[in-house]
């Protein structure tokens, strides 16, 4: 070997060390200023990716559309109607605990946001939400659609204004669930390499002998400190029983494939 | 010669932008051109290991700065069993060995054979899919092969190799501009034709 392509592998190989022994921290630096570099070629991509999106659903049925139209305005009348009554058990709720002397209530503000990306990663599964820092969102928040938990939030940019939301149906998105009218506990996981269009998840850690079913609901637990309890996580599709513990295949509540508006939940202490 | 280096450096930084307008086929695994990856490899086979070593150190930083996640976070007693993910930093030597893969096909390049790199930069983007996803297996300490895995990393190797010879097309118009041979035995075989 030339001496001097040795000198140059001695170099590269000093460079990988250094860059795979930097903290978390310095990682999350380095992908901030990289982000912000990029920022400008981001919108525009992401725009694009939009724009694209768009164009292939105008090109469905027009009267499709129209019968999802006036589904979707007799939905919201529902909805409105549920949540003016929901607001009133709210205040209820809130002037109970008080007279109860409650020393702690939690309460729920969201933000909204749309997805501008899909997949920016070739193994996680992950999205890109029009909001970011500006908007008060941070990192470990919770994500939610209208059908249940989406993800948390794994990386905001340094601009302000986008966010990245690491799924449900990654892996790494670990969530402490309970199975409904039961007292089976697990984590609820993604499945690695779900990349087809029905993902599903999976429950584990449940008791050897979980009495639970296909069909039952679970949801989050709120313990663990991401996500709050009671969130919709999804339905258990079926139970694979072990020596030691249980496992279920839970199929998402939320239909990952049409993700369009999500919500942060910026939960406050008061 | 440096000029070209330089301009190969500069195409790498520019495939990154690239990259941003490339989505993932949803209808084909989620399949994708790995656009980064094909330019270094492309860019690997034209110059000496020096440079291309170079290439690999900012192609690998630069790309887990785009992929990387963040911390699982969380209660430590609740999640006991936290998923590890891909550490900041190796796909610097996934590049690195990619790049040594392909200056390996050199000689025939310089020979004016370009087809069998531009092949080859396929099978080297899915050899990279499959390392990867290997790392990803061991340490997380099981093995998971689905169908939707393995056809997501052919089809994205197939797409991105359909894109090389339009880099490798850039590359020689390049390297014109810059008045810099890279299959220089080509070159010398042309002249002593043209001179018949």
């Amino acid at each position: 070997m030339k001496p001097l392509n040795l000198f140059a592998l001695l170099l590269f190989l000093g460079g990988a060390v250094w860059a795979l022994t930097r903290s978390d921290r310095s990682v999350r630096e380095i992908q901030a200023t990289y982000y912000s570099a990029m920022s400008p070629f981001l919108r525009s991509g992401s725009k694009m990716e939009t724009q694209a999106r768009a164009f292939l659903e105008e090109t469905r049925h027009s009267k499709a559309l129209e019968i999802e139209l006036q589904e979707t305005r007799e939905q919201l009348g529902r909805l409105r109607l549920i949540e003016s009554r929901f607001r009133i058990i709210e205040d209820e709720n809130k002037q109970l605990r008080h007279a109860l002397a409650f020393k702690k209530a939690t309460h729920f503000d969201v933000v909204a946001a749309s997805v501008i990306r899909r997949n920016p990663t070739t193994w996680w599964q992950t999205v890109e939400i029009d909001a970011g820092s500006k908007r008060g969102i941070g990192t470990q928040l919770s994500v939610l659609s209208n059908e249940g938990l989406v993800g948390k939030i794994d990386r905001i940019d340094n601009g302000g204004d986008r966010s990245s939301v690491l799924l449900l149906t990654d892996e790494k998105c670990q969530v402490a669930a309970r199975v409904e009218g039961s007292t089976e506990v697990g984590i609820l996981n993604g499945q690695r390499g779900g990349f087809e269009g029905d993902p599903m998840l999976r429950l584990r850690f449940l008791s050897a002998n979980a009495s639970v079913r296909p069909g039952q609901r679970v949801f989050t637990t709120g313990r663990g400190g991401i996500f709050q309890p009671n969130i919709l996580l999804g339905t258990i599709e079926s139970v694979e029983k072990g020596a030691l513990d249980s496992e279920a295949r839970v199929r998402p509540a939320v239909n990952f494939a049409n993700l369009g508006a999500v919500f942060v939940v910026l939960s406050t202490e008061s | 010669m440096i000029r070209y280096s330089a301009i190969t450096i500069l195409l790498l930084l520019a495939a990154f932008i690239i990259q941003q307008f490339l989505p993932a086929f949803t209808g084909l695994y989620d399949s994708r051109i790995l656009f980064v990856q094909l330019v270094f490899l492309c860019c690997a086979v034209t110059i000496s290991s020096p440079t291309m070593l170079l290439l690999a150190f900012i192609g690998g930083f630069f790309w887990d700065a785009q992929c990387a996640l963040g911390p699982h976070g969380g209660d430590p007693e609740v999640y006991t069993q936290q998923v590890e993910s891909l550490r900041f930093g190796y796909s610097i030597l996934l590049f690195g060995g990619m790049g040594f893969l392909m200056q390996g096909l050199q000689p025939l390049f310089k020979q004016g054979k370009w087809q069998f790199s531009a092949m080859l930069s396929g099978v080297a983007v899915l050899l990279y899919l499959a390392v990867e996803y290997a790392i990803i297996n061991f340490i997380r300490g099981d093995l998971i092969l689905t169908k939707s895995t393995v056809m997501q990393m052919v089809y994205t190797a197939i797409l991105t190799m359909l894109i090389s010879p339009v880099v490798f097309g850039l590359l020689f118009f390049i390297a014109k501009k810059c008045q810099h041979s890279i299959n220089p035995e080509a070159d010398r075989r042309n002249r002593r034709r043209r001179a018949y």
